[in-house]
């Protein structure tokens, strides 16, 4: 067997007992591994009627065919669960060194079920596992945990929750190799809700690739194509992700002040570029990727990795602060409490307007940098105001009698690209399995970067097409597990070749697609099964109804109907949003509805 | 009609006349709208398309629009159903078409199209235009190419985009004039690539 180790962990932390299974090669062959992977194993474990906080519900990380080869980036993973935030189907992945070395440890995924009675955490390594008392590490912060338990790059390394997880915050993330996150719809809620601390593991068999040859023609042709890409050999290396601040402000499509407007006027002054110039220590990057993106930045106060676009945009134009020292500060305390930055932004701007309104008593204000140091820590202790927030927007606006000024799609915050200036991502948004999310697709790539070819931002007719085959190659990108970043350059057809040199097993480019359509639909069907409709896929009121008003998206509001009309039929689902049967047996899903 | 589609069928359409890629009125092209899919009419002259000349009809379901789509309709529908394609570009690049006479494959020798096609295979269909058979043997090609050649017809290349498309086939005819100018001066090639003896593989 190549490509897969074709062993699944599965850790009941109830009974303390650990087991292993054979994972299913047909299952493999049709989801492949990581978020396609997760999904199929999460229909079996957890219906609907299961709370997401309860102990029925699981943790599922996952790795896939790809992962610890060697190919460019294949250092992913995805933790896969039932969302306490949304209550959707959820996956979240992250890069680093962690996912690499479970893999090396000898596991496709590992599934851990139950509740421990006191904190725990798992030690995997090549000749066992083990579940120690986490009693020591509870009300740690993510570094520390992180030092405590030994990492150490390449050879051991740590998962875990900090403070916000422990906390049950439905926007707490899992964090990995000390500053990465699973981040989005809290999986470091359910994670704490089982009393699991951390999981670290020590691997040690690098998988073997079947045809050498092959592969190293793959791994040739994409080191070619990632140095010749200005985007992956120049903007994110020099700038990092925070490249997008200026581009995206430019054409009115950066989400100001919750939303209230589509630019920001000191964009400039929490730019990419704006970073490399006074924060910038070097760049950093994860196992097995040449692009290096990552950036060390540091301030008079914190020193560490981050922060990312959307992170540099939640808490700055999202909360009209120009303050970037702040920001790096913001994003560093996230990091440490383990919170996902968007949603953390994102919330506390929802509390700014809420409080402009005069609907709630807080010092949350626009542009005041000075707040978002202690309402984080306020939101990771669940203290004061801070309980609120540690909810996510969704319940906190609710609570405070103005649901639409949560700026989510089924309670998972919106990233930072405004869908009156981009007409595809607002359907992306809409229909986003897991919430509203940017990386389910990539109308970046589209409707601003010009991948492979630029279309108009507000072009309505025909853009569910492109929506549809872009979530379709990001479930498959998830799957392998690779980083969305190579396919800026890299096109599916290399992945599909990568993975018949890995797996010997003739993956056509078309075929691959497939795979993240059936990834698509199977969560589609989840989220049908917990009872999500057509009404859910929708965005905002105020995206809908309330044109911006100045900029180059000036006039537009986000024509959504037309485009889920015509989705649904790209798809093959009928008007309320169920995929047909003839769809199902196309995709083998059948057997599942 | 979004009035930006049919600006790109003239445009992409104009520049494969003018390119030499097409005749008179051979190639065709198409792009997927969900179920349905807009396609240049039978018989109109791609050079010089109005906006009465685009047909749209079903993937998969017929309606009064196969009566005036191009004769090439049950080729797209059946690479729409089968790949991701989300446009088609059909052209008879001269040059490509005469490689294809001699050759199952046609691997480029020149930088770019060696840097983006890697190798174009060649297709044969007895019955070269509108056949069940030919349309599953394509649509299966392009399940892994993004463009192929039937021998002594033409290419077909897909993309995400109509001027993806057209970009593919652009390319193949360039790399063979280039491959043909090459043997015309018939002088030893000295190879520039790396790992170039893995591209029939490709």
């Amino acid at each position: 067997m190549h490509g897969w180790t074709g062993k699944i962990l599965e850790i009941d932390l109830t009974q303390r007992k650990v087991t292993t299974r054979a994972l299913d090669m047909d299952i493999a062959r049709l989801f492949l591994g990581g978020r396609g992977l997760g999904a199929r194993l999460l229909w079996d474990e957890v219906g609907a009627t299961v709370e997401p906080l309860a102990p029925e519900n699981v943790l599922i990380f996952a790795v896939g065919p790809l992962t610890a080869t060697g190919y460019q980036t294949s250092n992913r993973f995805t933790v896969s669960t039932k969302s306490p935030l949304t209550g959707t189907i959820l996956d979240a992945n992250s890069g680093g060194y962690w996912g690499m070395q479970f893999k090396r440890a000898g596991y496709d995924a590992l599934i851990v079920r139950g509740r421990a009675e006191t904190p725990v955490y798992i030690e995997i390594k090549p000749d066992g596992v083990a579940i120690h008392d986490a009693q020591h590490l509870w009300g740690q912060r993510v570094r520390a945990t992180t030092q405590i338990l030994g990492q150490n790059n390449n050879k051991r390394n740590v998962l875990c929750i900090g403070p916000a997880g422990e906390n049950l915050s439905r926007i707490a993330a899992i964090m990995n190799d000390g500053a990465r996150a699973l981040a989005r719809g809290g999986p470091g809620a359910v994670m704490g809700s089982k009393n699991l601390k951390a999981i670290v593991v020590e691997g040690k068999e690098r998988p073997e690739i079947l045809d050498q040859e092959l592969f190293k023609f793959m791994l040739y042709e994409t080191r070619k194509l990632l140095r010749a890409s200005p985007l992956t050999s120049q903007a994110l290396p020099e700038f990092g992700t925070a490249v997008l601040i200026n581009i995206i402000n430019a054409i009115g499509a950066l989400p100001t002040r919750n939303f209230q407007q589509s630019q920001f006027e000191n964009a400039e002054a929490i730019s990419g570029e704006m970073l490399t110039e006074k924060h910038l220590v070097k760049n950093a990057a994860c196992w097995a990727c040449p692009i290096a993106c990552t950036r060390i930045s540091k301030t008079d106060r914190v020193e560490g990795e981050g922060p990312e676009f959307e992170t540099t945009w939640a808490f700055g134009a999202q909360c009209g602060i120009d303050d970037l020292a702040a920001i790096i500060e913001a994003n560093a305390l996230c990091n440490d409490l383990g919170f996902d930055t968007i949603s953390a932004g994102s919330t506390i701007a929802c509390a700014m307007e809420l409080t402009e309104r005069g609907l709630l008593d807080s010092d949350l204000r626009f542009g005041r940098a000075d707040v978002l140091a202690p309402t984080l820590e306020a939101m990771a202790a669940r203290r004061g105001l801070g309980d609120d927030l540690a909810e996510g927007s969704a319940r906190l606006a609710r609570k405070y009698g103005a649901p639409e000024l949560s700026m989510s799609v089924k309670g998972l915050e919106m990233p930072a690209y405004d869908p009156r200036g981009m007409q595809g991502q607002g359907l992306l948004y809409a229909t986003s399995n897991r919430g509203a999310c940017h990386m389910r697709g990539n109308m970046l790539s589209l409707e601003v970067l010009g991948l492979p070819k630029l279309i108009d931002r507000f072009q309505v007719q025909g853009k569910a097409a492109f929506v549809a085959l872009h979530q379709n190659s990001a479930a498959v990108i998830d799957s392998l597990v690779l980083c969305k970043f190579t396919n800026l350059a890299v096109a599916e057809e290399y992945f599909a070749r990568a993975l018949s040199a890995v797996t010997g097993i003739r993956y056509a480019t078309g075929e691959l697609i497939r795979v993240g359509e059936r990834v698509w639909n199977l969560e589609r069907l989840y989220n049908l099964r917990e009872g999500f409709t057509r009404a859910d896929d929708t965005l905002p009121p105020r995206l809908l109804n309330q044109a911006v008003t100045d900029g180059p998206s000036k006039g537009w509001v986000s024509h959504l109907q037309p485009m889920l009309q015509e989705y649904y039929r790209v798809r093959g689902w009928d008007e309320n949003g169920v995929p047909r049967l003839s769809k199902l047996k196309e995709l083998g899903l059948d057997g599942l509805r | 009609m979004d009035e930006r589609i049919y600006e790109m069928f003239r445009d992409i359409g104009r520049d494969l006349y003018v390119a030499g890629l097409v005749s008179s009125h051979g190639g065709n092209l198409s792009i997927r709208l969900g179920d349905r899919l807009i396609i240049k009419r039978r018989g109109a002259m791609l050079g010089r398309l109005k906006p009465h000349d685009l047909i749209e009809t079903g993937i998969e379901k017929n309606d009064s629009g196969v009566m005036l789509a191009s004769t090439e309709l049950l080729v797209h529908r059946t690479i729409y159903r089968m790949t991701p394609a989300l446009a088609i570009v059909h052209c008879h690049p001269r040059t490509a078409i005469a490689f294809s006479l001699s050759r199952d494959e046609i691997i480029p020798i020149d930088n770019e199209a060696s840097y983006l096609l890697k190798k174009v295979p060649v297709l044969v269909e007895e019955f070269a235009s509108g056949t069940p058979e030919m349309a599953n043997k394509l649509a299966t090609a392009l399940q892994q190419y993004k463009i192929v050649m039937l021998r002594g017809h033409g290419s077909f290349a897909i993309g995400q985009t109509m001027d993806e498309a057209f970009q593919w086939s652009s390319i193949l005819e360039e790399s063979c004039q280039i491959a043909l100018a090459a043997k015309l001066i018939n002088e030893p090639f000295i190879e520039y690539r790396g790992m170039t003896t893995e591209y029939a593989r490709w």
